[in-house]
């Protein structure tokens, strides 16, 4: 696709690039610093699917050394013109080679082939950016670990296949972090969190 | 910085790419003299895809033009992208850090490649070409009566 034929897809960004992509960035590492609470992310606007969180999100993190695996759903000519001339970032189609992911609900059900790092390089590892539909609304989950203090209910409408896959690929330190978006919200989900999906683990 | 560098050697096979190469060449280096278009170029609607921004760009170049590159050094550049609203989307790429000058460069780019070309070409395109063409003759010029030819009869080397 060379730029004669995308630069109609084109769209503005962030209003102001330096300060709108250091305040999202922000947002996402309070995300992560506190896992299941909701961090405001309102700096972009919507593109097509993509809704201005996680929009916003791939705008502070992506450049040209992070390879990006899309979701069909967010597949389009829009998308992809919008991330390559804002962003820069190699789109790629294997799984393996990609260090952020773009995802919606119906992707959840296989992350067998992200790279969850290596015991030696960690931080190596896929990052996941889950668009949901909303933050809230699913069955009620407790989350623990460094960020939270005792226990957070968190309520993310996510299906149980899931927590399943992420515990698949958990191997402290190796794991998958993630980041669920919705509207103008982020929660963040690092690795280190533990959650507990029924009652007899709580003690 | 060599502004001055002839640039037909470097033509695209595509005359429709040679001819976009020419004028945004043009408007590169035009500088302040675009300031004296600016109604006209905003007299249409358009939006900023991207608003005119400064960076660093490496220069490299190769010794006597064929050997392998080196890093010259860096240059600052403002870019900018714009959008008319009829989908035509203007670039500028321009050394410095003038956005006013990446802004106009970036819509004049726009005009140009609509249905007003011609237009377009002879209002703004050739004025500013011949104007740069003379500046750089009156330089040359100049600059050809400080030469000085050395010769060198037997080097003793053979």
């Amino acid at each position: 696709m060379n730029a004669a034929n995308s630069s109609q897809w084109l769209q503005p960004a962030f209003n102001d690039p330096v300060l709108d992509a250091q305040t999202s960035f922000r947002s996402a590492l309070k995300a992560l610093a506190e896992p299941g609470l909701a961090q405001p992310l309102n700096r972009a606007l919507a593109l097509e699917s993509l809704h201005p969180a996680t929009y916003a999100l791939c705008l502070a993190f992506l450049d040209g050394d992070t390879p990006l695996w899309l979701a069909p759903r967010f597949d389009t000519p829009a998308i992809r013109a919008n991330l390559a001339f804002h962003c820069g970032c190699p789109i790629v189609a294997e799984r393996e080679l990609a260090l952020f992911a773009l995802l919606d609900e119906s992707e959840l059900a296989d992350l067998s082939a992200f790279d969850n790092g290596s015991e030696r390089y960690p931080d190596q590892s896929c990052t996941l950016l889950i668009q949901l539909d909303a933050l809230s609304n699913g069955a009620p989950l407790r989350w623990r670990g460094p960020g939270i203090k005792d226990v957070r209910c968190v309520e993310l409408p996510l299906p149980a296949a899931f927590w399943q896959q992420r515990q698949a690929r958990s191997a402290f330190p190796r794991g998958l972090d993630a980041f669920f978006a919705a509207g103008d919200q982020v929660i963040g989900l690092p690795r280190s969190t533990r959650v507990l999906l029924n009652a007899e683990e709580a003690a | 910085m060599n502004r001055d560098r002839p640039h037909s050697d470097m033509q695209h096979s595509d005359p429709h790419i040679a001819t976009r190469q020419r004028w945004m060449g043009v408007l590169a280096r035009a500088g302040g003299q675009l300031a004296a278009y600016e109604s006209a170029l905003k007299e249409a609607d358009y939006r900023l895809i991207r608003a005119p921004e400064i960076g660093m760009t490496l220069v490299r170049g190769r010794m006597g033009g064929t050997g392998s590159p080196f890093n010259l050094g860096e240059m600052s550049v403002t870019r900018c992208v714009v959008r008319l609203a009829d989908g035509r989307t203007g670039y500028s790429y321009v050394a410095g850090r003038d956005k006013q000058h990446a802004e106009l460069a970036a819509l004049a780019d726009a005009h140009l490649q609509g249905a007003e070309q011609p237009h377009w070409l002879s209002r703004l395109i050739e004025p500013l070409a011949a104007a740069q063409q003379a500046q750089q003759g009156a330089k040359a010029a100049e600059t050809a009566t400080t030469q000085v030819e050395f010769f060198t009869l037997v080097r003793g080397e053979d």
